[in-house]
């Protein structure tokens, strides 16, 4: 595990040049540029705001404005769900230099982690101008509490990088795995408070629909690793309030059972990817 | 001197890939990160068996062999892409390895950015590599392609660029494989006094090579591998030469072959004929069979009167397909006429897979006249001392009528390798020796 974790900060220059030459790479050719980062969060909070907010009107308290409720959960859902995705075939994507070359394989993941995640920084200054337009509206959103985005980002990069090592590494053995992830994301997504609030959620009171609702939350709550990050960040830039203790330990524990579980399986696995990839 | 390689008892074994091995193969991935620590012997194909050598300071190490002999398997476990199923590898200092094309470039990024990534990889800091940035494009010859993503340079440039950032990396021990033939004669030429510069400076290099030219001319020592087992290890010309010999012997049993199964087809042919005649409405299958495309290129003439076999006899009398240079040679063609022919002219040519014709002749040129030919008969050309170069050549073989009118040519009926101890390039191999006189001095002659 720490040979993993030691030999990604040895070559963390590596990293930041694969990170930049991805970054370029997606963006060559064409006229938006780097706008595109912007593009898919938008269209995706467009949609959601008009299909929750005029056809459906769910009953979710303290969600109010919607628009920027949905904004602090959806911004960060779009870097997990890209980072899941490209990191997992991250590998296999890149068989030949694998097959061919001395090259420390286990930037390769992490780069589509750190990419994803520079579309999401970019994405940033959408947030905060929602946020002022919060504020000139007489919302209680965010002030300095914004600031705990930072250990955020970090512990997340953390639950992320873990879970594309472990991912990418199997999905070498079992090209299954990308299949099972996208089809994981596309349910987690309903699975994670992003369009609605675990709190504020009204199920009824008797009959199998409060067991169902029951169990659901529960899982929703304990076995998601992505509703406390989802809820610290809804915390910070919506509610405006520092996230309590118990919520950064929820946190930090599923950033390092994922960390160490992925970088673990990586090492194990890492002498056999050569010749499976 | 010190060890630079030292492999001991090193195999390697693949899996095969068949469908269900998936889980285990992962399960003992996990448990003893091998993948084929779990399988049984019929469900992994071994690569390398048991092999061991130690390559000292200095040396350049020159591994040959046929396609499939373990040559990549070794240099990669080398370079530590792949670790060996069992056996232990020690490698001292840096190692930069050109393993093949475009190895260890990212196609997608431009050739500056894949310079960084590959010298930081091997090791080097980046203000390292700074320092070297311009040696390294003025090697490689691309300072005007060193933008552009890595992905468009040719097969050329790749090498080019590989072994331009390999060398001045400035590793202890070099790993090339076949890559330099892919450069231009220039380009192999710089590389080359390159690697002896490197050598001079008591650098190791490994050359994985199918050019046993360059493996005599450049190495200290070489290695034959053989279905992945060691087969010789010692002077470079040792074991060059018994490599030609094991692979002309190999062309010798193979060509046999070839003729035993052509021989037999066309006596199945033969066997069918008659059935033709009896009932021409029901055509066999065999004749719905298109002819042969080679056969008919390569063979033209009335066949009144037909070759029917040609071999190739040592000293001895007993047919081969292998020669040393000098040595007696016969080609005996077996010949059937169909008809009562006057005036048979018998002919032989030698050729190089290239077409260019070494020699030919016929009967009629050498003053021979008026053969009358019935029946079967066998027409035999020896030379007490066939001088040919070391290589491979074809013989043709005709029957015709003394105007030029072919009853049979035959082009390629048989193929010959021919060897010799001391080497040289063309077609001709005269008996000759080298005297020198006046300031010059050997390090070394030839036995």
């Amino acid at each position: 595990m720490l040979e993993s974790t030691l030999r990604l900060l040895r070559f963390r220059g590596l990293l930041v040049t694969l990170v930049q030459r991805e970054l370029k790479a997606r963006y060559r050719g064409s006229v938006l540029g780097f706008l595109w980062s912007l593009v898919t969060p938008l269209i995706l909070l467009a949609v959601y705001t008009f299909v929750f907010s005029f056809i459906f009107r769910p009953r979710v308290a303290g969600a109010e404005p919607y628009p920027l409720f949905l904004m602090c959960g959806l911004f960060p859902w779009v870097w997990i769900a890209t980072s899941l995705q490209e990191g997992t075939v991250s590998l296999t994507a890149s068989a030949g230099l694998i097959r061919k070359a001395v090259f420390p394989t286990e930037v390769l993941p992490i780069v589509a982690v750190l990419a994803n995640l520079v579309h999401f920084l970019l994405a940033l200054p959408v947030l905060a101008a929602g946020m002022l337009v919060g504020r000139a509206l007489d919302f209680p959103v965010c002030g300095w509490s914004a600031l705990g985005l930072a250990p955020i980002i970090a512990l997340e990069f953390l639950l992320l990088g873990g879970m594309v090592l472990g991912l990418a590494a199997l999905n070498v053995h079992f090209k299954d795995i990308k299949d099972i992830v996208a089809n994981l994301l596309a349910l987690l997504f309903y699975l994670t408070p992003i369009i609605y609030r675990l709190e504020g959620i009204h199920f009824p009171e008797a009959g199998w629909a409060q067991h169902l609702g029951r169990v659901v939350s529960l899982f929703v709550r304990w076995c998601n690793p992505f509703t406390p990050f989802t809820e610290a960040i809804q915390e910070t830039l919506f509610t405006g309030s520092w996230p309590a203790l118990t919520l950064w330990l929820h946190m930090l524990a599923w950033a390092a059972l994922c960390w160490l579980l992925g970088t673990w399986l990586f090492h194990r696995l890492r002498d056999s990817l050569v010749e499976a990839v | 001197m010190s060890t630079v390689i030292r492999v001991d008892g090193v195999s390697k074994l693949y899996r095969r890939m068949a469908p269900g091995y998936h889980l285990r193969t992962l399960k003992s991935a996990l448990l003893d990160g091998s993948l084929t620590a779990g399988l049984r012997p019929e469900e992994t194909i071994p690569a390398l068996r048991d092999v061991s050598f130690t390559v000292e300071r200095g040396e350049a190490f020159g591994v040959i062999g046929s396609n499939g002999s373990g040559k990549s398997t070794l240099l990669k476990i080398l370079s530590g892409i792949l670790r060996p199923s069992s056996g232990t590898v020690e490698v001292a200092g840096r190692v930069a390895a050109l393993i093949e094309l475009g190895a260890g470039f990212h196609p997608e990024i431009s050739g500056r950015e894949n310079i960084y990534i590959n010298g930081v990889v091997l090791g080097l800091s980046r203000r390292e590599i700074d320092r070297r940035f311009d040696e390294i494009v003025e090697f490689s010859g691309l300072a005007n392609f060193i933008e552009e993503p890595v992905k468009n340079y040719s097969s050329g440039m790749y090498v080019r660029l590989g072994f331009s950032v390999a060398i001045h990396t400035d590793p202890d021990l070099l790993l090339v494989d076949e890559v330099l033939a892919v450069g231009d004669e220039a380009f192999s030429h710089r590389c080359l006094r390159r690697i002896e510069e490197f050598l001079a400076r008591g650098r190791t290099v490994l050359l994985v090579s199918h050019s046993l030219g360059l493996i005599e001319e450049f190495c200290t020592r070489a290695l034959w591998l053989d279905g992945g087992e060691k087969r010789l290890l010692g002077s470079p010309r040792r074991v060059a030469d018994s490599y030609r010999q094991a692979v002309a012997e190999e062309e010798g049993r193979e060509h046999r072959r070839a003729k035993e199964a052509r021989e037999s087809e066309l006596g199945q042919k033969e066997a069918v004929r008659p059935a033709e005649g009896e009932a021409p409405a029901a055509p066999t299958p065999q004749d719905e069979e298109p002819p042969e495309e080679e056969g008919a290129i390569l063979r033209w003439g009335s066949r009144q009167a037909e070759i029917v076999g040609a071999r190739s006899l040592g000293a001895d009398g007993v047919e081969r397909y292998h020669f040393v240079s000098g040595e007696r040679v016969t080609f005996e063609i077996d010949v059937e006429a169909h008809e009562a022919l006057s005036n048979v002219v018998f002919g032989v040519g030698i050729f190089t897979p290239r077409g260019v014709e070494c020699w030919g002749t016929n009967t009629h040129i050498e003053g021979f006249v008026s053969a009358r030919l019935e029946g079967r008969a066998t027409a035999r050309v020896t030379c007490p001392n066939l001088r040919l170069a070391p290589g491979e050549y074809l013989l043709d073989a005709a029957v015709h009528a003394r105007d030029g009118n072919p009853y049979d040519y035959h082009r390629r009926i048989l193929t010959f390798t021919v060897t010799s101890q001391s080497g040289g390039v063309g077609v001709y191999y005269p008996e000759h020796e080298w005297s020198f006189g006046g300031g010059i001095t050997w390090q070394a002659q030839p036995e």
